[in-house]
């Protein structure tokens, strides 16, 4: 177990550099003066100059990247070339609620996806089914600004129960987190659905209920742990989706994370903070990734990793 | 894109809303003049307090709050007295004394004195403080020294005549903080991110992408504020601020979605304020254009100007947020004198474009996006008209502001679009700011010139404004150069954008300056 693990640690560091070199040139290849951008259009040449070098911007691409790389060794991500501020600390300052926000939207999809999943299979071919269906099939068609626009009108201009915009106060991240989870639970729920219903019909299951065992520990004991495998690999990749959701409904909501720190700083142009966040996400993904091999373990024991 | 279907779907969930429980009725009780919190919504996180660094309106408008200027502009664009009482040039104009009001304290404390005032203003000229802007104020033509008369007086001397060098002083970056705070942790002498100055509101807590709040500076020398603190949301999505101000959750929002201001006109809780500015939205001509000669004919501009409907496109796509030029610089700049009106005629235009060979031309057109109040459906709009009026329009093309900016920003060799749709806010109200636009000088890279339009005749002009002592030759001398450029037509003179904002009935005075910032330090529970 331990060194797969440190196997798997060393193997992500090339695909890390990989990532850290893409995003290099990608946002060096972005159209646009970084430097012009900072300094405004009433700038004089001298200012947009002063700036430039300032920012190390009149370095050839090269001798950048190599300075990237050799800060990044350091865990020195650079300075924000948009508010001056270490890429570290500006991070940091978001990070925890982009964190936040997934972590309550992966929690309310794996249990809403879940159950509705499993009852849909029970009930396969019932109205409950079709419904559950139905619904799971919009989770993954409604497009999240139009949820999250909708559920503002409902609980914060009609109902005046919830805050509209912000990260104000315990129930502010609710609409972000319905929202962003809204997507997750149709996907969950449609891949719990047709797991549940393959396992379901077979053997072990008959023979479970022969034994005489009662319904619901043959569903949740029997059926949902057999079915899971492939449900636990869904909840890893829903985490990506779930990652490119939050910068649409950091926006709507105006919640300050790490989306909209990503695309802000596109749109400054401030290329430490691009390649920051683009790092940490990518982290985050073999994290994730690994979790989810993990996890594999942990439901199906046959599966070891020495 | 999105921004446009989250407009109008947020259209669709309002007229929901509105079946549902009706327009969002206030519960106002007789409140006293004094409030709590006071909630507003911008759209632009400041990228840095620093007073030395400013650039937008927005990041500039918060430090107005914490810090002053010496002088400050009124609703009007009229420079008048702040932390200086008076001002006067020296006969040469090379060097201006300023006498500063006396019995000001900063908010740490420390007295306001010449001493700070040169601290602060060194600090602005002084290349190492990071990422500085200090505008027409550095640089050979600008501030060469400063010195401390006395306490209560300060001199600055110039590297060269400058006669708007008050208006020029109204900018934020002209803010004095105090000496003491510059090296109170978090803050370093380059680079000041909590500012202490005598406004009548004080730094208090700062979350990034979320929120600025500021509390009441209660030695403030001037008027009190009456609230204890303010505000400041970061809320990037329009359609999201106006949710706030709908929810009760905001009382003052920044620029709401533009095609939702008659819906929040009819609202009776809320008031919309159509703020004044100074930006003026035009399309830019390459006068110079080696692809497209006949663009280098005024004649053929001029008949591009008689072609596109303004009032129309202000009628239907701002929704009145907006005024026709009648010069090319808005009404809040000193010098500005209304010169004329392409009046919409297009037989007329169809007639000039023929008699110049220019019938059935093609024009390359590109806009922004997101960057002025619906940037890219007014290009649209344009390139209706000049289509109706004969010509072959490709685009209008579009581009996020770095892209765009990098393609118009460019010598004239490399230019690759015949038109551009582009807005300018002089940073102070001076016609020589708007000049900018017209000086050879200026022309990329140097400027930002991007019709690349030159007359010698308005160049000469415009020295003599920029540099006279008399603020009526000063006036003419703009006028005159007024005429020449409106009839050389670099641009189609398309209107001066207006900033709205909203506030709820709850509150009254905020007021709107032409440098597109709302004040709201003043403001009061109605």
């Amino acid at each position: 177990m331990t060194t797969y693990l440190v196997r798997r640690v060393l193997l992500s560091v090339p695909t890390v550099l990989g990532v850290a070199t893409l995003i290099f040139l990608l946002v060096h290849l972005l159209p646009g003066d970084p430097a012009r951008v900072i300094a405004g259009v009433n700038a004089t040449p001298a200012d947009v100059e002063r700036i430039r070098h300032q920012l190390g911007l009149d370095q050839p691409g090269w001798q950048q990247y190599l300075s990237f790389l050799g800060r990044l060794a350091h865990g020195d991500l650079g300075t924000s070339t948009h508010t001056l501020n270490p890429v570290t600390s500006e991070i940091a300052a978001r990070a925890l609620y982009t964190a936040e926000l997934a972590a309550l939207s992966i929690v309310i999809a794996i249990a809403v996806g879940v159950a509705a999943g499993v009852v849909a299979a029970t009930r396969r071919n019932t109205a409950m089914d079709l419904l559950i269906s139905g619904a799971a099939i919009a989770g993954v068609s409604i497009p999240v600004y139009w949820l999250g626009l909708m559920l503002v009108v409902l609980f914060a201009i009609d109902l005046r129960v919830l805050p509209a915009a912000g990260a104000g106060g315990p129930t502010s991240i609710v609409l972000p987190a319905i929202t962003l989870a809204f997507f997750s639970v149709g996907f969950i729920a449609r891949q719990t659905r047709s797991a549940m219903l393959e396992v379901l019909g077979q053997d072990f299951v008959r023979t479970a209920r022969a034994k005489g065992a009662g319904e619901r520990r043959v569903l949740l004991r029997h059926a949902l742990r057999n079915a899971l495998l492939p449900v636990v690999t869904t909840i890893g990749l829903q985490f990506g989706t779930l990652l490119g959701g939050a910068v649409l409904t950091e926006t709507v909501f105006a919640w300050p994370g790490i989306g909209r720190l990503l695309v802000d700083s596109i749109f400054f142009r401030d290329f430490p903070v691009v390649q920051g966040v683009v790092l940490l996400i990518a982290v985050a993904f073999i994290v994730v990734n690994l979790i989810t091999d993990l996890v594999y373990a942990v439901v199906d024991p046959r599966i070891r990793y020495g | 894109m999105r921004n446009r279907s989250l407009t109008s779907l947020l259209l669709a969930g309002l007229v929901i809303a509105a079946c549902g429980t009706g327009s969002t009725s206030s519960n106002t009780s007789a409140g006293p003049k004094h409030g709590d919190k006071l909630t507003i919504a911008v759209g632009i996180d400041p990228d840095t307090l620093d007073p030395a660094a400013q650039t937008t309106t927005t990041a500039s408008q918060v430090v107005d709050m914490m810090a002053e200027p010496l002088v400050n502009i009124d609703e009007k664009g009229v420079v008048k007295p702040l932390l200086a009482t008076k001002w006067d040039q020296s006969a040469d104009g090379l060097s201006w004394t300023f006498t500063l009001r006396s019995g000001v304290k900063f908010s740490d404390g420390t007295p306001f004195n010449a001493q700070a005032v040169k601290f602060s203003i060194d600090r602005l000229i002084n290349s190492k403080t990071q990422a500085t802007q200090p505008g027409v104020l550095g640089g050979k033509s600008g501030i060469q020294s400063v010195d401390v008369v006395d306490d209560a007086n300060v001199k600055f001397t110039l590297g060269s005549r400058f006669a708007p060098f008050a208006a020029a002083m109204t900018q934020t970056n002209a803010a004095i903080i105090s000496p003491a705070s510059a090296s109170v942790a978090p803050n370093t002498l380059t680079h000041v991110v909590q500012p202490v100055g005598t406004g009548p509101y004080k730094f208090k807590d700062r979350q990034a992408g979320d929120h600025i709040t500021l509390e009441a500076n209660k030695d403030y020398w001037g008027q009190k504020p009456n609230y204890d603190t303010q505000v400041l949301k970061v809320v990037p999505d329009a359609t999201s601020r106006e949710s706030l101000i709908r929810a009760g959750q905001a009382d003052v929002i920044a620029l709401p979605p533009g095609n939702d201001l008659p819906a929040l006109q009819h609202d009776n809780s809320l008031n919309v304020i159509m703020g004044p500015s100074d930006r003026t939205i035009q399309i830019v001509i390459n006068t110079v254009d080696p692809k497209n000669t006949l663009l280098q004919k005024p004649a053929v501009r001029q008949a591009l100007n008689y072609a596109v409907d303004k009032d129309a496109i202000i009628k239907t796509v701002l929704f009145g947020a907006a005024v026709p030029l009648d010069a090319p610089m808005s009404k809040a700049l000193f010098g500005y004198c209304s010169v004329g009106s392409y009046k919409f005629d297009q037989s007329k235009a169809k007639q000039m474009l023929q008699a110049a060979g220019a019938s059935g031309m093609t024009v390359k057109l590109l806009s922004p996006t997101g960057r002025y109040l619906q940037d890219s459906k007014v290009a649209e709009a344009v390139a209706g008209y000049l289509t109706q009026a004969g010509l072959k329009v490709e685009g209008p093309q579009t581009a996020d502001w770095p892209t765009y900016l990098g393609t118009v920003n460019v010598a004239p060799a490399r230019a690759s679009t015949d038109l551009h749709l582009l807005g300018w806010a002089p940073a102070y109200m001076d016609a020589s700011q708007q000049f900018q636009q017209f000086l050879p000088s200026q022309i990329p890279p140097a400027g930002l010139n991007t019709s690349y339009y030159g007359n010698p005749q308005v160049t000469e002009l415009v020295t003599q404004g920029n540099t006279a002592s008399d603020p009526g030759q000063r006036k003419k001398a703009y006028c005159d150069a007024q005429k020449i450029v409106w009839n050389d037509a670099p641009w189609i003179f398309l209107y001066n954008q207006r900033y709205p904002f909203v506030t709820t009935n709850k509150v009254k005075n905020v007021t709107g300056l032409p440098n597109e910032k709302f004040v709201t330090s003043w403001v009061s529970p109605a």
